[in-house]
């Protein structure tokens, strides 16, 4: 068995609305290993997000313990799961959340910055990621002047730029056509070619195909964990 | 995130949305340059009062008999005897009528003795003071505050024309200059010898000024006159005395603590105003936490810490803050200007005043952007990712 990027050991995730409690996830445990690349598959309220926001440090569970690149969530403050967060997380979101008034660059230089990297060094490695995705002529564009699948593009230059052990994409093709969204699919594929750790969240079957490893979660709790070690096409 | 990099997002966000932040800036802008011109009104308010008061003289005090026969010739040689007593000189005063080719007016006489000049220092606009000598003294001559010599219709060009003064024939030799804070009122003034020929009776004198040596001796040269006085008026209770002595020093300080009292005062109330901008700035900064709360939720995953965030809330707040108190102060300055050449008063752009204006806008902005900046801190990244 190789290095855990992922570990949750039955993991329970309530949230209290009034006097009502709502049951996210019912006890759930999941391995992610290094290199793999993973799909939490199901319908809305299944409990994915949650996941999601577990996995990628931005939730705390209810109980169990939560541990990604072999630190357990439990055992840290803010400011350390910030750090957890900034290291070891890169984060593409269904709606791209490419910050306003930022470059494409600046957006991506952005997580560098906030580690305290010098400004000059971290758009040197921005642009260079930016380049590496096909967006090297796109560097002083804002957010406004960007497709779509150019703003994915950048936002997931964003989350790699950290260089993270995890790379964590919610629906990022959800707001794209299909071709954009296949062109994303790809990208995603190639990086975990490289070697990259990839868990993607997605309600869309054909999406999750292009994972190796799906796992399908209905209620709060694992229903199905499937791999395939051969590549299936996007749609 | 280096300090420039938070004060380059902060200014970007500031230029992106122009008029928000205009308005937002006002609250301050309207507040510094009310502080910055009134303080500078205060001052030169001041300055005003000094001169004029210099102008009479810090280092003199005058006794003013509140009787006809209070004070004596002999009162004002003794005082010129006491220690630390410079010169001294006397008047007698009182009120008459003078005409001129058919204009006539009530004036105020002043009959002066010949150290007058010395010690009082009028500035003569046109023409000349009267005779010091003391061959001179019977001479029927007369100085004519400015505003008498509009009365009687008298000009520049009238030097040497006679006029009369309670019908009797006097030369007139020269005007004040009245702008100068002396003589403001309608007087004439003559020799002490020609007024006491006119309307004054010998030996007695209406007021005696005296100079100290110095403005440091002023309060022991009060003391003796006040002691000689005493022992020679005999009075037992201030209420019989029949002089009251005036100390220009004592004046100036009083004048002096008035107007700062009052500068102070209206400064506050301005002060008030920027108060009510910096609040003015912590609503807008609420409004755009709650606006940005997505944002703030990207930050945090992909690594901001809430110390992060919150300076780069802080400094938006700050950054607007003091971009008002700057524009505030030089429209403040320019006002000031204005004033001062309405005013009549020395403009000059005081360091302190600079201080005090970008100083208190940036603690304004301090104050009222923390509630905004810590509220964005505080919301947790799931939450505010999820906030639509």
């Amino acid at each position: 068995m190789g290095e855990l990027v992922v570990d949750l050991r039955n993991v329970r995730r309530e949230y209290q609305t009034g006097d009502v409690a709502t049951v996210a996830l019912a006890g759930v445990s999941l391995q992610v290993e290094r290199g793999e690349f993973v799909a939490i598959v199901g319908p809305s309220g299944s409990g994915k997000s949650t996941m999601m926001n577990l996995i990628g440090c931005l939730d705390r569970p209810t109980s169990g313990d939560v541990i990604v690149a072999r630190k357990n969530v439990k055992d840290l403050n803010d400011k350390e799961l910030t750090a957890l967060r900034s290291k070891a997380i890169g984060f593409v979101f269904q709606q791209f959340q490419l910050l306003p008034l930022t470059s494409a660059v600046d957006n991506v230089a952005t997580p560098l910055l906030y580690q305290g990297i010098g400004p000059r060094e971290a758009r040197r490695r921005a642009a260079e990621m930016l380049s590496k995705l096909g967006l090297g002529d796109r560097l002083d564009f804002d957010r406004s002047r960007l497709s779509g699948g150019q703003q994915q593009r950048v936002a997931i230059s964003r989350a790699l730029v950290t260089n993270p052990d995890l790379v964590l994409a919610d629906e990022p093709t959800g707001a794209l056509d299909t071709a954009s969204g296949e062109a994303v699919m790809n990208t995603f594929k190639e990086m975990n070619a490289d070697g990259r750790t990839i868990v993607l969240i997605t309600h869309d079957l054909d999406v999750a195909a292009a994972a190796k490893r799906r796992v399908y979660i209905r209620d709060g709790l694992i229903e199905r964990d499937e791999k395939s070690d051969q590549m299936v096409g996007v749609r | 995130m280096t300090p420039w990099l938070i004060l380059r997002m902060a200014l970007q966000r500031i230029r992106a949305s122009k008029m928000r932040s205009a308005l937002t800036m006002l609250g301050i802008i309207i507040g510094v340059t009310s502080v910055v011109a009134l303080i500078s009104v205060g001052q030169g308010a001041q300055q005003g009062i000094d001169e004029s008061l210099a102008d009479l003289g810090a280092n003199q005090i005058s006794v003013t008999a509140t009787t006809p026969d209070g004070l004596q010739d002999s009162d004002a040689a003794n005082i010129a005897a006491l220690p630390n007593v410079l010169r001294v000189s006397s008047e007698v005063r009182s009120n008459g009528s003078a005409s001129f080719e058919g204009n006539e007016t009530s004036l105020g006489l002043i009959g002066v003795s010949p150290g007058y000049e010395a010690i009082a220092t009028p500035t003569v606009a046109s023409g000349r003071f009267l005779p010091a000598a003391p061959g001179a003294q019977s001479a029927r001559v007369a100085v004519l505050s400015a505003v008498a010599a509009d009365e009687l219709g008298m000009r520049f060009d009238n030097l040497g024309d006679e006029f009369r003064i309670n019908g009797v024939a006097f030369q007139f030799i020269g005007v004040l200059d009245d702008a100068d804070g002396f003589g403001g009122g309608g007087n004439v003034y003559i020799t002490q010898t020609a007024a006491r020929s006119l309307f004054a009776k010998s030996p007695y004198v209406s007021v005696i000024n005296v100079q100290a040596t110095a403005k440091e001796t002023v309060d022991s040269v009060e003391q003796g006159v006040e002691s000689y006085l005493r022992a020679e008026k005999g009075f037992v209770d201030d209420d019989d005395a029949e002089f009251i002595i005036f100390n220009q020093a004592a004046l100036q300080d009083a004048v002096n603590t008035v107007t700062g009292t009052l500068s102070l005062l209206i400064t506050g109330i301005a002060g008030i105003s920027l108060v009510v901008g910096g609040i003015g700035i912590m609503n807008i900064m609420l409004v755009s936490v709650r606006e940005r709360t997505r944002e703030i939720g990207v930050r945090r995953a992909i690594g901001a810490t809430q110390g992060q965030i919150l300076v780069q809330f802080l400094m938006e707040a700050v950054v607007l803050s003091l971009m008002g108190g700057f524009i505030g102060l030089v429209i403040g300055e320019l006002a000031s200007f204005g004033l001062s050449r309405l005013g009549d008063w020395d403009f000059f752009i005081d360091p302190a005043t600079v201080t005090l204006a970008l100083g208190f806008s940036a603690f304004v902005g301090i104050v009222f952007g923390v509630w905004p900046a810590r509220t964005a801190a505080k919301l947790q990244p799931v939450d505010a990712l999820r906030f639509e």
